[in-house]
């Protein structure tokens, strides 16, 4: 099995700066993507922590086995997913840290959702309302719960989806990274399959593009790459009201042809 | 039956009826409206009705009174005009509308669009907790003290029984698999079966699995009782206390 990767990161139509971030490690198959809040450029500085953070714990892990794992492992889980989970916790350690260290950054935090697939095996984890999707079988289905206002309470049963989408109050967030002590990190694992497309993304895309429409420009595009373009011309097209950033995952039989792909595709999309 | 609805940031800070009598606007503690603001002078402006018409008049306030941006000394009042004092806004609300809790919580300090702010676990808790004792559940239950397991019916496998715990559980030949199958051809991943909040899904793998018998189309959640066909495999999934 092969995977090949495509993202993009896009300052959008309104912004003055991108506080989102992201970090595809391919050698170790680690996809993080971030988008940071709090004034004056802060939410960079929160996006791009939390993103290395991530990155480093799960590098030293692979590298040193008795690396602490940071927080509570769960036995329902994979040590690989307890990983990951551990990053994000430190993750939220380091930007709340860094929050409280000085005036200026107070209030600074991030949303964090990252994949890690270790054979055929996916490990998400992530906190706030960015997203990973996987489409399969012509199927896509939003992976993550958001940590959102508006989506705790269509959970709960007060507000439909359509109102949700009609709120003001959808960027309140439940959960953040850096804007608390400690923070509960959702995880998921899931099989991946030949023909899978993974999407990550932060939510200035979900906010200016349907699900059908992210679908159909993932189900038609020819590479993972030309996937990510279009989904931030996607979203700039809808707006661009905010930082867009989108990481595509496309999993292959592995080496293969142009040829051999399109029939790989369409076997699996059947 | 009219009222002046008082407005801070986009927040509704208090409503007054306008019945026959004046209101009076100001920083001392004896106003009708009393705002407690440098900007506002301590008799600043008042509002009533003559002849019919409901007028704000300035008090000589020393920074003036607004009405629509226009800065006025005595000026006629009508449905949705907005006056102006410090820094607060006096909107005159002539229909009079019932406020459903609902509503005030949409006219909270709502985030502007580009703005991402964080709740914190109180402030949650309250608009959460308000909401579902109004009504519906959410679809989370009680953890289910019954285990999901599968026992194996037909077919090669490493053990006659699997209880499942986790929230993966992968049928196939990998070593990654709960549910082992023999055979050389094999796939790794066969079938999945995935945990949420509400149950047991069966998902494909390279196989596309059956449950009683009909091929799945995406994951399907798995009741009790349920058979599970995987190439030649059969397993039936139960709880068990």
């Amino acid at each position: 099995m092969h995977i090949q990767v495509g993202a993009r990161t896009d300052l959008g139509r309104v912004r003055k700066n991108n506080e989102d971030c992201y970090s595809v490690d391919d050698a170790l198959q680690l996809y993080v993507l971030s988008d940071g809040m709090g004034g004056e450029a802060h939410g960079e500085v929160a996006s791009q922590l939390a993103v290395q953070t991530v990155l480093a714990h799960c590098r030293q892990s692979v590298n040193s086995r008795s690396t602490p794992i940071f927080g509570e492992s769960s036995p329902d889980v994979s040590e690989r997913t307890n990983r990951l989970a551990s990053a994000i916790r430190l993750a939220n350690r380091k930007v709340f840290e860094m929050a409280a260290s000085d005036a200026e950054h107070k209030g600074m935090g991030a949303t964090v959702v990252a994949v890690w697939v270790e054979a055929q095996r996916m490990s998400v984890a992530h906190v706030g309302d960015s997203r990973a999707y996987l489409l399969r079988a012509g199927t896509m289905d939003q992976v993550t719960a958001d940590h959102s206002l508006v989506a705790e309470k269509v959970r709960v049963g007060i507000l439909t989806p359509q109102e949700a989408d009609a709120s003001e109050m959808q960027s309140v967030l439940t959960r953040a990274v850096g804007t608390s002590a400690a923070v509960e990190v959702d995880t998921d694992e899931q099989m991946l399959v030949v023909g899978d497309c993974v999407l990550l993304c932060s939510d200035g895309l979900t906010r200016m593009a349907t699900d059908p429409e992210i679908a159909s420009t993932l189900l038609t595009s020819s590479s993972a790459q030309e996937a990510a373009d279009r989904l931030v011309d996607l979203a700039n097209e809808g707006g661009g009201v905010d930082n867009v950033s989108v990481i595509v995952l496309r999993v292959l039989e592995k080496s293969e042809g142009f040829f051999d792909r399109l029939k790989i595709w369409k076997k699996y999309s059947g | 039956m009219s009222r002046l609805v008082l407005k801070f940031e986009n927040a509704n800070l208090r409503e007054v009826p306008l019945g026959n009598h004046p209101v009076t606007i100001g920083r001392a503690p004896d106003n009708d409206i009393q705002i407690d603001n440098l900007a506002v002078s301590n008799y600043h402006a008042r509002v009533y009705v003559e002849a019919g018409s409901l007028v704000v008049e300035d008090l000589n306030s020393l920074n003036g009174s607004f009405l629509n941006d226009i800065r006025v000394e005595r000026a006629m009042l009508k449905d949705g005009d907005s006056i102006l004092i410090g820094k607060h806004e006096i909107l005159v609300d002539q229909v009079h509308n019932a406020v459903t809790p609902a509503q005030d919580l949409r006219k909270a300090p709502a985030p502007r669009v580009n703005e991402t702010m964080i709740l914190d676990t109180e402030q949650r808790r309250k608009l959460l907790d308000a909401a579902v004792a109004a009504g519906e559940r959410s679809q989370l239950s009680p953890e289910r003290l019954r285990v999901p397991t599968l026992t194996v019916l037909t077919g090669r496998t490493d053990q006659k029984e699997y209880r499942i715990s986790g929230k993966l559980t992968v049928i196939g030949h990998s070593k990654m698999a709960t549910v082992h199958l023999r055979g050389w051809f094999t796939p790794d991943v066969a079938a999945q079966i995935n945990k949420h909040d509400d149950g047991y899904y069966l998902g494909r793998g390279d196989r596309i699995p059956k449950i009683n018998g009909t091929s799945i189309h995406g994951p399907t959640k798995l009741n009790d009782g349920d058979t599970i066909d995987v190439g030649r495999v059969r397993l039936h999934f139960m709880y068990r206390d």
